[in-house]
């Protein structure tokens, strides 16, 4: 049991195995994957979103020089390298570390509060928000996630928060007026989901709560999240029923701490942490048991993995889930052992499996349903990958070896077989790697 | 073997696991029927200058505005209705136009008033009043029509979103695997349906569209729109395909860049009509855009982000040869916000018109694809 236990707990809840490690798992497979809840390292050389805006800001102003006077050199804009190189981290970061539990729980909660990279603002922005908001917060409550990620600069501008103004307030009287976008979208798909029970007057009422939550202008000194009482809409608000009092930016926070504990809120990031892991139709015993440690613990989400990983319905059945590109990609460069990719290559071949890093294009994220990903395309665009990376792995050992590597005991007899019987080590990888048992997690 | 051969052994021999797009046509539905009817929808992205395009050559504000811009190619417009004149490189369209298979409309804008290109767009192909990021006009269109459509693009664009009636394809980056590879996948794939099922109809979508694609250069807009056409024409094709060009965003240097521009959309156009053959009859073409640009000429010899712009209908199944839409005027009080060119109406309603006329849409159909929108009763489609 253990050794099959081995292989779902590095293929299902990680992002596969790498040789040698079926062998340490099989110890006793939940508790390695328990071991495994820390916060994912990414490295440390990369701007913060501060700098980020500080960068941008000073591009905009010598494009705008540039325009005036074409005397001086065309500007040089750093943000598209630094998106780049930034999605790359993330991804490399995965490859090359033991655990990979993290990992997939942070590409989890990235997509949850989907960011895209898109415009001259958004491109370096996005790849700040799961560095900053989203990995230090991944394994504790998830209210410190909310706000955190709500309060950031990549949030605000992508949903224009940082635009909206109180419809009483001065600024509005200056052709400004409240932006709805993020506080539909904090309820619609970060909280609450979009049966949670909640209508067109909590939207305007929370979006009246936050207004005000905005970003740092090019002249201010420090960049980043900044309240402005000035834009902020004065007066006590009612969301779901609860006043708040008028006490400024914490208003909106106040409502936050509540929306993260509700208990629609538990149930829906309960159903979506257990469809991202166990199966497009997760069992609802399982989906109840993390439901309940939701509420009982006010929504701490290592307690809510735990519960996950503990429960014996989510070890059930065999593979059914076709792995996402992205899951794909890194785990067969960790089984592989290719050397990373540099950067840019690593962004383009996500662009051309079909999950580019922040190009969902909606605030929803990817779908994180196997149809979505499922393509006729999609699948041949992972054979032309394999066949083109498995001519540059250097084996010395059979190739099979490495399937019993990764699949273990749940590699069938005639994969095993076709793989063994491949016309070249490289055929036989590349077998491998696009067989239902490594496609499958 | 051949990848040909491969693909064509596999569509007679093997059983293969119902696929996800329509096979009606799969055996040789008559090309007649109104289901066989094909929508080409062309999103140009990055704002296109209408006025350099469409040019309003009798407006005698234009060149007021624009002289440097205009008189680059004044003389050498092809003329159209009202003293409109097509830029003198859409020789394909102009073409059509001759035949009466393509209409400008002008003057045209979606409900979108601001001028980032990323709002604009999702707009557009979103196809609301407020944009929905997952659902697009088209994905709608083709779910209450029970069609499938298919987008040239690496993820499915907003226009094609909705209940999973659109996939993608796109020409891969990756050198493509040997056919010895792909008669293995078959053998691996032997007891799982899905997986055979989708090798099976990527390699039927790949092999219809490969014989467009020059090794070098496969992504350039003429090879994608050549594909297209060869996808539109195979066996159970799609009812609806999508090709995005981008490059439009002229700011600075206008006219060199808008030649060009112009020039590889209008190859592109030539080949896809080529490649469809008769199926061109059956075809309507909307070519749009997410937004216009400034009427003035800026310090750049190019223009900025606008908002009235330039819609164009085609193909063998309109009713085409003439200047759609209501001229608003250039005069500096005539303009929208003072800067821009006004449109004079919802460039929805004049895609939704085509759509339900060509497709045959029932009213209630249609108006779930534009809830909004009081559609027009011109007949646009012969």
């Amino acid at each position: 049991m253990n050794e099959k236990h081995a292989v779902i707990a590095a293929n299902r809840f990680g992002l596969g195995a790498k040789p040698g490690d079926l062998k340490t798992a099989q110890e006793n497979p939940g508790q390695w994957l328990l071991e495994q809840l820390t916060i994912p390292r990414f490295s440390s050389d990369h701007p913060d979103s501060g700098e980020v805006l500080e960068a941008f800001y000073a591009y905009r102003k010598d494009v705008k020089r540039f325009k005036q006077q074409k005397m001086m050199e065309k500007p040089d804009n750093i943000a598209g390298r630094l998106f780049v190189h930034m999605a790359a981290d993330t991804v490399s970061g995965a490859v090359n570390d033991d655990h990979t539990l993290n990992w997939r729980l942070l590409d989890f909660f990235s997509n949850h509060f989907s960011v895209s990279g898109q415009g001259g603002m958004m491109k370096p922005l996005a790849p700040t928000l799961e560095r900053e908001a989203i990995a230090p917060n991944l394994l504790g409550p998830f209210e410190n996630m909310l706000l955190a990620v709500e309060q950031h600069p990549a949030m605000l501008v992508y949903l224009d928060n940082d635009k909206s103004a109180g419809p009483s307030t001065g600024v509005a009287r200056n052709s400004r007026g409240l932006n709805e976008n993020l506080a539909r979208e904090i309820l619609e798909l970060h909280t609450l989901g979009v049966n949670g029970g909640y209508n067109l007057e909590d939207i305007q009422e929370l979006a009246k709560a936050i207004s005000g939550w905005s970003i740092t202008r090019p002249k201010e000194e420090q960049h980043g999240f900044v309240f402005r009482p000035a834009a902020h809409e004065s007066g006590s608000r009612v969301v779901l029923g609860k006043v708040y009092r008028n006490t400024g930016s914490n208003q909106g926070e106040a409502i936050l701490k509540d929306l993260a504990v509700h208990p629609a809120t538990a149930r829906y990031l309960s159903f979506k942490l257990a469809r991202h892991f166990v199966s497009d139709s997760p069992p609802e015993a399982l989906v109840k048991a993390m439901t309940d440690t939701w509420r009982q613990t006010r929504g701490h989400l290592k307690a809510v993995i735990t519960t996950m990983i503990e429960h014996p319905d989510a070890w059930q059945s065999d593979p059914v889930k076709l792995k996402s590109p992205r899951e794909f990609y890194i785990s067969a460069l960790r089984l592989t052992g290719l050397p990373v990719p540099n950067a840019r290559l690593m962004v383009n071949t996500l662009v051309n499996l079909g999950q580019a890093p922040f190009g969902a294009g909606s605030p929803a994220g990817y779908g994180d349903v196997a149809s979505t990903w499922d393509g006729p395309d999609a699948l041949l665009k992972r054979v032309d990958w394999v066949n083109t990376i498995t001519r540059q792995v250097q084996m010395n050992q059979p190739p099979v070896q490495l399937a019993r590597a990764h699949s273990g005991a749940l590699l069938s007899a005639h994969t095993a077989k076709m793989v063994s019987r491949a016309e070249s080590r490289q055929q036989g990888l590349a077998l491998y790697l696009m067989s239902p048992e490594f496609l499958r997690r | 073997m051949k990848r040909r051969e491969l693909v064509k052994m596999l569509g007679m021999g093997l059983s293969v696991a119902p696929v996800s797009m329509s096979t009606r046509l799969a055996f040789g539905g008559d090309k007649k029927e109104s289901s066989s009817r094909k929508v080409v929808w062309v999103m140009l992205r990055g704002g296109v200058d209408s006025l350099q395009t469409v040019v309003p050559a009798f407006d005698k504000d234009l060149m007021r505005h624009r002289r440097p811009l205009a008189e680059a190619v004044l003389d050498d417009l092809n003329p159209l209705d009202n003293g409109f004149g097509l830029h003198p490189d859409l020789t394909n369209l102009y073409d059509w136009y001759q035949k009466k298979e393509m209409a400008p409309v002008v003057a045209v804008a979606s409900p979108y008033r601001s001028r980032s290109h990323f709002e604009g767009q999702d707009l557009l192909e979103s196809g609301l009043t407020v944009t929905n990021h997952d659902s697009g006009w088209l994905g709608r269109a083709l779910e209450v029509s029970s069609k499938q459509g298919l987008a040239v693009a690496h993820s499915l664009p907003i226009s094609m979103r909705g209940q999973g009636n659109a996939s993608t394809w796109f020409p891969s980056r990756f050198r493509a695997a040997e056919d010895d590879l792909y008669s293995q996948l078959f053998k691996l794939y032997e007891s799982d349906d899905l997986l055979r099922g989708r090798l099976e109809q990527g390699l039927q979508t790949r092999a219809m569209a490969e014989g467009a694609m020059s090794s070098n250069n496969k992504a350039h807009f003429e090879a994608l729109a050549r594909a297209a056409g060869m996808l539109l024409n195979g066996d159970s094709s799609p009812s609806a395909l999508m090709l995005e060009m981008g490059g439009w965003d002229t700011h600075d240097n206008e006219v060199f860049r808008l030649n060009r521009q112009l020039k590889q959309l209008d190859d592109g156009m030539g080949a896809l009509k080529k490649a469809l053959g008769s199926l061109w009859q059956e075809t309507l073409v909307v070519i749009a855009t997410e937004f216009g640009r400034t009427v003035k000429v800026n310090g750049t010899m190019g223009t900025d982000h606008g908002t009235g712009t330039a819609l164009f209908l085609a193909g063998g199944a309109l009713k085409g040869g003439r200047v759609l839409g209501d001229w608003p005027g250039l005069k500096p009080s005539e303009l929208y916000e003072g800067r821009d060119l006004m449109p004079t109406s919802d460039v929805r309603s004049w895609i939704g018109s085509a759509l339900q006329q060509h497709w045959s849409m029932p009213d209630q159909q249609i108006t779930s694809v534009f809830p909004d929108l009081a559609l027009g009763q011109k007949p646009l489609i012969s």
